[in-house]
């Protein structure tokens, strides 16, 4: 596992101040949306090997929520920045 | 029958037994800082920050970019809140007793915080004047540099007398004392 996160708020941070939610990539449907896409959003996950973006909690730190991009076959981090921009990056596309 | 409430440190038990002058590496806890926490209000992030770092006898310490903690060794709590009620877009609590305020300083300062911290603490990557919250002896504490051998802690109340104990066995090597800031 990557073992230095550098926080867009707090600088180069071990990992163990952070905690993993799991994967950014995908996006949450619409509450209205039809069961199947749900479903498809809940259970069926790709599990990728390489590069991925994860949401990671500071939680011993500034308690944000960042997205890390990563290898997890690497180990190595291409970047971190706040969810709250990846979200407005998200929505501009 | 009265009841006289009596205000006690939560490190009172910790630092008991004879008094000890103090050594070039020194440990000392302040018994009644005022502590407020300070939340920005969307948009109001920098302005906030600004009125903090500008304040007179209060220190603004950084936990995210919306949240801060002034704290202050001098001021009331009463003034410290007046002030904090002019800046706008800022909402504040007094967290004075939930937090417990530790100054270490010294020539081995670093070497002994090397040993609880994760974090480099470098004056070019952590200068003095900066702050940040970070893992201390496995609690979520706030570390700031006051000067270039001395170091201020926030830690949450209830672990204080864990992460004291902790530093004074991480410091016995360097020969650190402690006590009270009085």
């Amino acid at each position: 596992m990557a073992s230095l996160i550098t926080c867009p708020h707090c600088g180069t941070r071990p990992k163990e101040e952070f905690s993993i939610r799991g994967a950014a990539a995908p996006k949450r449907p619409s509450p209205a949306a039809k069961d199947e896409v749900w479903h498809r959003y809940v259970y069926i996950r790709d599990n990728p090997k390489g590069r991925i973006l994860e949401y990671w909690h500071h939680v011993a730190g500034c308690r944000r929520w960042l997205v890390v991009d990563r290898d997890n076959f690497t180990h190595e981090v291409f970047g971190v920045m706040d969810a709250s921009d990846f979200e407005r990056a998200r929505v501009v596309e | 029958m009265p009841i006289n409430l009596l205000h006690r440190h939560v490190l009172e038990d910790h630092i008991s037994g004879f008094e000890t002058n103090a050594n070039p590496n020194h440990l000392s806890v302040i018994r009644r800082p005022v502590i407020f926490s300070v939340l920005a209000h969307a948009g109001y992030e920098a302005a906030v920050a600004e009125a903090l770092r500008k304040a007179d006898d209060i220190a603004s310490r950084y936990c995210n970019p919306s949240e801060f903690l002034a704290v202050s060794q001098t001021a009331g709590a009463g003034s410290v809140a007046e002030f904090l009620t002019a800046i706008p877009g800022a909402s504040f609590v007094d967290q004075s007793d939930g937090f417990v305020l530790m100054a270490i300083s010294g020539p081995s300062v670093r070497s002994i915080l090397s040993k609880c911290l994760a974090v480099d603490l470098h004056p070019d990557t952590f200068g003095e004047g900066h702050s940040a919250a970070m893992m201390c002896c496995h609690v979520a504490a706030n570390v700031a540099r006051t000067g270039p051998n001395a170091f201020e802690l926030l830690v949450p109340r209830s672990f204080a007398g864990s992460v004291f104990d902790e530093l004074m066995e991480a410091g016995r090597a360097h020969a650190l004392t402690r006590g009270f800031a009085d």
